[in-house]
């Protein structure tokens, strides 16, 4: 089992009093999974994606990785666990002015030592520079390699964020609705290009496209108002359960 | 490898400077031992602190009478030298100029003029044409910030945007109805921001006035230091320091007041937005408010002796010998070798100022350093807070304390010559750029750093790969703006015994070699103009909307 949650809660501070954005989160992802969230916006994807990455500590309740609580950890024993989630967030932010390279290159800081990184930046070794090319091939940019990440289209800094997770290297990828900015007309491109990279790893989407996740994972999980009202594998979803999770919130 | 290349050439260009310049680094530690001796205890004796009273009321009334003095002139010239208004026919970018044109470059030109001769230079003059007293520092202090308010008040009038002004001279308004009804409400908080700005480094400058003969603390620091009076330097030092912060103090509030989001932290005006006013309780009624403002301009200007203001009657003939300059060959031969001082000096002094800048801004970062996303053992966190607050506290001593007074300080260590200008300067720049580098490293945007931190990057880890990628370009112009000022300031830590073209000049006024003098002025406004246009050459253009270059200079000047 990778991924443990038991009665995880979290608590957003807003001007009426705190509110909550996750609620009595109980789950259990095995290594391997494929999982898709799924739930209207501000259901709480975003924040289990960040308590998930380790980003985030629960307000409530506790976090296991691998049996760890991810609470009691050291700021080193939390660096070694982030280094082996991958995100790729709804909107990446890429460091506007290095290279599609080199933002490719930043998923290896977490395993390099600060001189390593140092070096990385100021002269990179032929290694380093065979690393973030082959990435950005994978990922079809490498012509782009040298422009500055700001001079990239939204599309093409997403893919070279997911280039960035392939040089991390990460054993656990979580993804925030990749594809929400993307022009419609790439995001298919995009989709077959995440879930080949997540092939062998664990994956948890929470995604924006209904069809998408049926089609895609075997688990899927219906979030609302910050609690957890399915958790099913995909043959048992109805699209009954389907109409009512996204339902409520236009009923009251 | 270009990179290894321009590190040489960076080295040569710095070992050249040492050397070429007779910049021997001799500590003297006996010297310097004995001076921080000296420093404790403090003087409190209460005939002292009477002395110390009044220097700082002199030099808050030269500061004061010296900025309104600035305003007064640079308001017209600012006006005059903005290129949008003066433009032949409708108010537009990419008209012929006409005749007018030409005047409003010409004004521009006296603007720059007026802001490249530093103040100690025109105070010297005035010394000498006015006789000792305040009153000579007032009027250095207001000439010379009406050339740099001038110039930001040009800029900030052009930098409006063009639409209002061309919809009300087609509708018949006159130029100056135009800039009254569509440029003055867009500017004038920028304008107040950056008057405000220049008040801070006046108050700085008033107190270095006192090394040439204008009277407030300067002078009591000089006189201590030369009658090896130390214990009384601290005293002044303390009270000095001080009257800075509380004034920085009050002007910023004054700024935040402006507009809290339109000031950037190290001053940048983003928009032009209304000016907030007061309103509540604690406001005063406009009558008692205008009473009080009236007496503190009067005490303000009789500090600064304009209430015994006697025009001396030597004064034309001395303006008079001034020309015409001296250009004689073998003059200007000479000159070669205090020119080069300077610029070795300037850049030394920079160098100095980068590198310990540097070392003190990462410790002031707030955002490294109080950053408590992540969790940490109390002492870790502990030693962390403890290093910021330390790392600041230095950063604004240093940066408080007058350049001159560095050079004092720095004469003692490494005794009289240009590296104790150089040193002096560096340390004064630090403190300048070390809080300016900080405040960048905090404004950076912190979501790349985030998706760093996310995949397991150490905060150094994100500070080199985040935070300076998008910090570089700013954090490069104000390192050369900073060098505009240091060459500025290198001409005339001369004056106290900082070798280059300014011990030059105090030789040839105190001599009485007036042509001579002439043309040193006249070499430092050649010099620094082309630094200016050297360092704008290399410094990106600004961003849409940032603050235009002439305005941050002054927030790199102190």
């Amino acid at each position: 089992m990778i991924y443990e949650a038991r009665r995880v809660g979290h608590l957003y501070p807003s001007r009426t009093g705190a509110v909550a954005s996750l609620l009595d989160v109980e789950l259990r992802i095995e290594k391997g999974e494929q999982v898709a969230l799924l739930g209207p916006s501000g259901s709480g994807k975003s924040t289990l994606l960040r308590l998930l990455n380790a980003t985030l500590r629960p307000g409530s309740g506790q976090l296991r990785f691998e049996d760890r609580d991810l609470a009691a950890l050291s700021r080193r024993e939390l660096r070694q666990v982030r280094r082996r989630i991958g995100t790729v967030f709804q909107h990446p932010s890429l460091v506007p002015s290095l290279s599609a390279a080199q933002n490719a290159l930043c998923g290896r800081l977490g395993s390099w030592t600060l001189p390593r990184a140092l070096r990385a930046l100021l002269s990179p070794t032929a290694e380093d520079g065979t690393l973030a090319q082959t990435a950005l091939e994978k990922v079809g940019l490498a012509h782009k390699a040298r422009a500055r990440a700001d001079e990239l289209s939204g599309g093409q800094q997403q893919r070279v964020a997911i280039a960035r997770v392939l040089v991390q290297d990460p054993e656990v990828l979580l993804t925030d609705e990749p594809f929400s900015a993307v022009d419609p007309s790439l995001q298919k491109q995009l989709a077959e290009l995440l879930f080949d990279v997540a092939r062998g790893r664990t994956l948890v989407a929470a995604l924006h496209d209904v069809e998408m996740a049926l089609a895609y994972f075997p688990r899927v999980i219906g979030l609302q108002g910050g609690r957890i009202v399915f958790d099913l594998p995909t043959a048992q979803v109805s699209s009954g359960l389907i109409e009512r999770l996204y339902a409520t919130r236009a009923a009251g | 490898m270009r990179r290894a290349a321009l590190a040489t050439a960076i080295g040569a260009g710095l070992a050249l400077c040492w050397w070429g310049a007779g910049l021997h680094a001799g500590l003297d530690l006996h010297a310097l031992s004995g001076f921080a001796r000296g420093l404790f205890p403090p003087d409190l004796s209460p005939a002292f602190l009477r002395v110390v009273a009044v220097a700082m009321v002199r030099t808050l009334g030269i500061a004061v009478a010296g900025t309104v003095l600035a305003v007064g002139l640079g308001l017209p010239l600012g006006l005059l030298a903005t290129p949008a208004l003066w433009r032949r026919g409708p108010l537009c970018a990419g008209e012929r100029p006409g005749p007018s044109a030409a005047l409003s470059w010409a004004f521009a030109a006296l603007a720059r003029f007026l802001r490249a001769v530093p103040d100690l230079v025109w105070a010297l003059f005035f010394v000498v044409g006015f006789g000792l007293g305040p009153l000579p520092g007032t009027l250095a202090v207001g000439i010379n910030t009406a050339g740099v308010l001038g110039r930001v008040y040009a800029d900030l009038f052009e930098a409006v945007p063009p639409g209002p002004v061309l919809s009300l001279h087609a509708s018949g308004a006159s130029r100056l109805q135009a800039f009254a009804a569509a440029i003055w409400p867009q500017a004038a908080p920028s304008v107040l921001a950056y008057t405000l700005y220049a008040f801070e480094c006046n108050v700085r400058a008033a107190a270095v006035l006192g090394f040439v003969g204008a009277g407030g603390i300067g002078q009591e620091i000089n006189l201590s230091m030369r009658l090896f009076e130390y214990g009384q330097v601290t005293t002044l030092l303390f009270a000095f320091v001080a009257l800075v912060l509380a004034t920085d103090a009050v002007s910023r509030r004054a700024r935040g007041r402006l507009r809290r989001n339109a000031v950037h932290g190290s001053g940048v005006m983003r928009t032009p937005v209304p000016v907030e006013t007061r309103q509540g309780r604690t406001a005063l009624p406009a009558r008692l408010t205008a009473v009080l403002a009236v007496v503190l301009l009067a005490v303000a200007f009789q500090q600064a002796g304009f209430l015994n203001l006697a025009v001396p009657a030597h004064l034309g003939r001395f303006a008079a010998q001034l020309f015409p300059p001296d250009l004689s060959p073998a003059f200007l031969l000479a000159l070669i070798e205090p020119l080069w001082q300077t610029i070795a000096v300037s850049i030394l002094g920079t160098a100095i100022g980068i590198a310990l800048g540097a070392l003190l801004a990462l410790p002031a970062t707030a955002t490294l350093m109080r950053d408590e996303r992540d969790p940490d053992t109390a002492a870790a966190r502990a030693l962390r807070t403890a290093a910021y607050l330390a790392a600041r506290f230095v950063l604004a001593l240093l940066r408080s304390i007058p350049e001159l007074v560095w050079v004092l300080l720095c004469i003692v260590a490494f005794g009289l010559g240009p590296f104790a200008g150089a040193a002096a300067l560096g340390l004064h720049t630090a403190g300048v750029l070390g809080k300016l580098y900080a405040e960048t490293l905090e404004e950076v945007p912190e979501a790349p750093g985030e998706e760093l931190r996310a995949i397991g990057a150490r905060p150094l880890q994100r500070l080199v790969w985040a935070f300076w990628p998008q910090a570089r370009e700013t954090l490069l112009s104000y390192t050369l703006l900073r060098w505009e000022t240091n060459l500025r300031l290198s001409t005339v830590i001369g004056l106290v015994g900082g070798g280059g073209l300014g011990l030059a000049l105090y030789n040839d006024v105190q001599l009485g070699w007036y042509p001579q003098a002439a043309t040193l002025v006249l070499v430092i406004y050649l010099l620094v103009v082309a630094t200016d246009s050297l360092a704008g050459r290399l410094r990106s253009p600004p961003a849409a909307g940032a603050a235009p270059a002439s305005a941050l200079d002054l927030v790199t000047a102190g």
